[in-house]
Parts: structure tokens; sequence; C-alpha cells
């Protein structure tokens, strides 16, 4: 029998900077156990040194563990030579090696404002099991804050479902999505088991994949949507997280909240870690 | 010292067997807090809040409404489970839709009780014709109680249960009063078990344990420490909750819930016509949000109580599709946050998701404070 494919999984990924040398430089590093994906990221005296981006595992302090081993490999880094570090995450807790936990949802918004600059003031976080729309200020601290409830449409969670039931790679579903002629009516999007369900017979009519998908797509924009719109959108604006990698949900997203997204060449899922890892350099001048 | 309160809160089952046992008297369970409780207390009858207990049951679907509060289904489930089966009476001030299915349901399907009454409490307080029609229910629930215990409810016996109560209000008040301190000698964990005991136990009681917790309090040394914060919305006697908060650096200052300062606020002002003291008093107080119309009087109180507690922040949480607090929550945001006063807005079920909700005030508690960060 030949291997499944496992359409779900995204590409995981580890960088190092080449053209740094850490040693004599303060190392903090911010690690971000999520519900699907951990991220450990490692700053020399407040500039990215080197991260990783994987899977997380069914044990916490495992991932957590792998994630920050990876990000250290061949640069001759052990765990000794970091100073600080922060924890984040749903596995926040369970970080053997932090020295203090700090919510996702002010590492996110501190990322967001390293990766996307100081003008950004509504953070989009789309995670793997939960979706925040954060305010913060200008210098990344959050205002105000609000979280999806209890339900796994509008999540990263969702899309692989979706992924695997239409045997298409997560990494393809964006650009699939956007190549149909006209835009269909979106599925359910109170609950991934009820879209999972309607898909299915979306199929059986005879939709074609893309069509399917473009309309999962657009049921998560508009349930994000719907989070939005209890906060408010202030510019600048800014995704986060998982899906900000899926071209299908923010070009429709874009469209529908009729305010530019600001784009970038970082991986967005390293928000969190970043964050966690900036608070770690402030956390350990100030003696904290 | 709080261990008494905690006792009583736990084993409110066995206190009232224990209490019937004896005193001989009869026991009214309440649905409600705007139970003349006054009256019953008189006739030597001991009201009881009834309450949940915050576990899955299967047994209410066939009797209440899908849509209907987890609070409203939890009260039912104890009936119906015979977890109360030494209530002699139940009893409901006219509320919420949703806690009345509960009273009607409890009548209808639980066995044993001698005596339930729908008491019509007007839901328009602010009408001026509501003391005099409040004042004509509890005359007429004085005879019935009469009839029910085969006691007359004297001026006398009045007198003593207003004193009672009023003692009762006025020492909670004392409670609430140290917990202003930029130290408070108390949690928010702590009074609502103290909160709750006191809608179960013989308020003299009740009293009397209050008095040496007043005493000893000022004394304390391992005094509770985090951000300050207030709790505004239904009923709520989700001590995991409030556990959860304040072992992640929160401090629970003050509240606005039925079941804490909305119960005990204001005193009966003893008068010559005592029923319509006692009506008065009911209609003066603390609204629940059924009551809070055409003026929202809740707003300017649950502000006052946010300034006089000095509170970093509120979290407003209500029972899941409980209409009357979800149509106040957007009036009662807006006048916190007008104020000053960051909110948290959280809906709860019959068992608390801790998780989901610990991420939420983590970060509210990170955004309200924490410039350590920066």
């Amino acid at each position: 029998m030949a291997d499944k494919v496992e359409l779900w999984r995204w590409t995981e990924s580890r960088w190092t900077n080449p053209d740094m040398d850490w040693k004599g430089k303060l190392i903090t590093s911010g690690i971000d156990v999520g519900s699907v994906s951990s991220q450990a990221v490692i700053l020399a005296d407040g500039e990215l040194y080197a991260y990783s981006n994987m899977r997380t595992g069914s044990n916490s302090p495992d991932s957590a563990m792998n994630a920050i081993n990876w990000a250290m490999e061949d640069t001759g880094l052990k765990l000794d030579d970091i100073t600080y570090t922060v924890g984040t995450g749903y596995g926040r807790v369970n970080v053997p090696f932090a020295q203090k936990p700090i919510t996702e949802i002010a590492c996110h918004a501190r990322g967001a404002n390293a990766i996307y600059g100081n003008t950004v003031r509504t953070v989009l976080d789309m995670g793997g099991q939960d979706c925040k729309a954060i305010h913060c200020d200008e210098r990344g601290k959050v205002t105000n804050f609000l979280m999806n409830d209890k339900c796994a449409a509008g999540t990263g969670r969702g899309m692989e479902v979706f992924a695997d039931l239409l045997g298409v790679s997560i990494n393809e579903v964006g650009d699939l999505s956007l190549n149909v002629e006209e835009e269909p009516d979106p599925v359910s999007s109170t609950c991934v088991v009820y879209a999972k369900t309607e898909a299915t017979g979306l199929l059986r009519e005879g939709w074609p994949t893309n069509k399917v998908l473009a309309a999962y797509c657009s049921a998560m924009a508009h349930r994000i949507i719907t989070l939005l719109e209890r906060i408010g959108v202030e510019e600048d604006f800014a995704i986060t997280g998982g899906i900000a990698k899926n071209v299908g949900v923010v070009q429709r997203l874009e469209k529908e909240v009729g305010i530019k997204i600001l784009r970038t060449e970082y991986d967005t899922q390293l928000a969190g870690a970043l964050g966690g890892a900036l608070f770690a350099k402030v956390l350990h001048e100030k003696g904290k | 010292m709080i261990e008494k309160f905690k006792d009583w809160e736990q084993n409110r089952h066995e206190y009232a067997k224990e209490w019937k046992e004896r005193t001989g008297g009869k026991v009214m369970g309440c649905f409600c807090t705007y139970v003349p409780e006054e009256v019953l207390y008189a006739a030597g009858v001991l009201p009881v809040r009834i309450l949940g207990s915050h576990e899955p049951q299967d047994v209410t679907e066939p009797h209440i409404f899908g849509m209907f509060c987890p609070f409203c289904r939890d009260c039912l489930a104890q009936g119906l489970k015979g977890r109360y089966d030494y209530l002699n009476g139940i009893m409901i001030a006219q509320s919420c839709l949703h806690i009345r299915q509960t009273f009607w349901s409890w009548q209808k399907h639980v066995e044993g009780l001698e005596y339930s009454k729908f008491f019509i409490m007007p839901h328009k307080v602010q009408s001026k014709d509501a003391p005099e029609f409040l004042r004509g229910e509890i005359e007429e629930f004085v005879a019935e109680v009469e009839e029910w215990t085969g006691k007359k409810i004297t001026d006398e016996a009045l007198d003593n249960a207003i004193a009672v109560y009023n003692k009762n209000r006025e020492l909670m008040r004392k409670l609430y009063d140290l917990r202003k301190d930029p130290n408070p000698p108390i949690s928010g964990e702590e009074v609502m078990e103290i909160s709750m005991a006191m809608e179960m136990v013989d308020k003299a009681e009740h009293n009397a344990a209050l008095e040496e917790l007043l005493e000893w309090l000022p004394s304390r040394t391992d005094k509770p420490s985090g951000t300050r914060l207030m709790i505004v919305g239904s009923e709520d006697d989700d001590i995991t909750f409030l556990n959860m908060v304040e072992t992640s650096g929160g401090l629970f200052v003050v509240d606005d819930h039925c079941t804490g300062s909305r119960y005990f606020w204001n005193q009966v002002e003893p008068a010559e016509d005592r029923l319509m003291a006692i009506a008065q008093r009911y209609i003066d107080r603390p609204p629940c949000p059924t009551k809070d119309w055409e003026e929202r009087k809740r707003l300017p109180h649950i502000v006052g109580l946010a300034k006089d507690w000095d509170v970093a922040g509120a979290i407003i949480m209500q029972q899941k599709f409980c209409d009357p607090h979800e149509l106040d929550f957007v009036a009662v945001k807006k006048a916190l946050e007008d104020a000053g006063v960051p909110t948290l807005f959280l809906e709860f079920d019959v068992t608390v998701p801790i998780g989901q909700f610990k991420i939420r005030v983590e970060a509210f508690l990170e955004m309200i404070g924490d410039e350590d960060l920066f």
C-alpha cells in the first residue's frame, strides 16, 4: 500500500541568519506552543537570529523542546546560552525552560508590531484552534481584544479538515479557491462539521474542488468578519498566524472589510514567538 | 474563620435538614432574590436559595427549552434528582421567563410540596404605583403563609425579622467596605462563599459568624493580592471561575450579582406600616435587568461601585442565553468604559471552560497592567 499523503500537513521550516554571530550577545527566546503548530524564535541582542516552525505533538513540553532544539540546530547554541525565555500559546505554562508565560494575545500584538511596523493598530491572529482580533498601540501593547467562541469553524484546524476532505494540499488551498469564475455562496460557518457535511453534498452535486474551496474560504472570511465587526477595524490592519498564508481567505477578507491588509516577507506563524522573545529581552533587562 | 461559611455553602442540604430537625420549622426554596423573605422568616420558615450544582446532567431536556439559560436547567435538575427533597414549599418572585419555567416544572414534577407560590413582583418597579401594588401582594402572601404554617405573623415577629435581615445587610456592607482597602483582607472567592451561605442559612446564625469574621479580618496576615477587579452580571455562584481568576493575578473586590451585592445592598427602613416598609425595600434595591426600566438605574450604581472600590477592570459575565443581561451588556460595557474601566465579557455555562476563559482573563490582566513588558 502506498504511503498516505497527509494533505493537511503544512511545510515545517527553520532558518538561521547566516550573517550574524551570536557570541557575546544577549540571547533571548520566545516559544509559542499552539494547538496545531509550535515555533521557537531566538534573538541575539534583540535581532532575529534563528527560528523554527513545526507541528505541535501531543505533549506540550516535548513540542517546546523540539522547537527550540531545531531552531538551535547547527548554530552552536545550547539551551544554557539562552538568558531568558518567554512561553506563549496554548501550551505556555508547559515550556520547561521558560522563565515566564505570557498570553499569545499580548505576544501576537507585540510580534505584529515588530513584523509589520508600529503603525499596526488591528491584528487578526488566525490560529489553529481559535481566532483573535486585537487592537494595540504604537508599542504593540494590547488595548482591546476579542476571541471567537468554542468552534473550529474559522480556524486552521477547520482548513485542515477541508484540505483532507478535498484531497488538496493545504499549501494550495488559497490559490485554488481563487480560481473560480464566479464566487459561490459560502457554506455554513457555524460549525466545521456542518460545513464539511455541506461540502460533501456540494461535491455530490458535481461542484469542482476549487469551487467548494472557494465556498469554504468565503465562509471563513464571513465568520471572521462577524468577529471584526464587534471590535472594529482600525488601520493599519495586519494578520498573523497560519491562515495569513492562505491567500483565498486573506483576499476575501480584504474585499469584505474594505481595508488593505499589510503584507510581509516574514513567516506570519512566527509572530507569537517573536513577540515572546522581544518581551523576554525587556523582562531580562528590567530584572523581572 | 471562613471555613464555617464554606461548610454551609458546600453542605447546604445537610444544613437545611439539620435546621429542620433542630427547630421543627418549614423550609422554603426560593428561585429569585425578589422574594420578600422577611415574611417567611417572621413565620419561622427558613428561606433558602435554590442554586445549581455545576454538574452536567440529562434530566431537564424534556422540561426546559434549549435556548433557556444553563442556570435554570441546573436548578431544575436539583429538584428532579431529589436533592431538595426536604423542602416544604417553593416560591418564585416574578422574574425572568427562564427561571419561571424552572418553577412551573418543579411544581409539576417534583413531589412532596405543601405550598408553592408564584409571587407577583411587579416588573415595572419604577412605576409610582409599584410600592402600593407590592404592599398588597405582600399582604396577601402574609395571609397565605399564616394559613400554611398555622402561625400568626405578628408585628413583633415582623420587627424581629426586619431587624435580623437588616443586621445581615449591615454586616455584609461592612465586609464589602473592608474590600475598599488597598490591601483587602479577603478574596472574591471567599466572599462568594460567604454570600452564597447567606442565601442558605438562618440569618441570625450568619450574623453571628459574620461578626466574628469582621472582628478577625483586620488582623489577618495572609491577605490576598492582585489586580483589583469587579464582576458584574447575572446569577453567579461559579467559585471555580473566581478561583481561576484570583490564581492568575486578579482580585475581585466588588460585584453586582444577585448571588452577591444585589441581594443585600439596601435595608428595610422601619416604619409603622411594616408591609409597606418591606415593599419599599424591594422596590428600591439595586435592580436586576428584568426590573430596570424605563430608566436604566443599574448603570450609575455599577459605575459608582467601580469608582468607590477603585477597580482596574470589570468582568461582565452572564449565563449563556440570559436575555435580560445580554440586553444590558452593551449599556453596562459602555458606561464602564466611558468611566475609564476596561471590560471583559464572558458567557457562563453549567461547567466553566477553564482553559478558554483563562487565556481571555490573563490577556485582560496583561492589557490593564503589565507595563513591565515595554
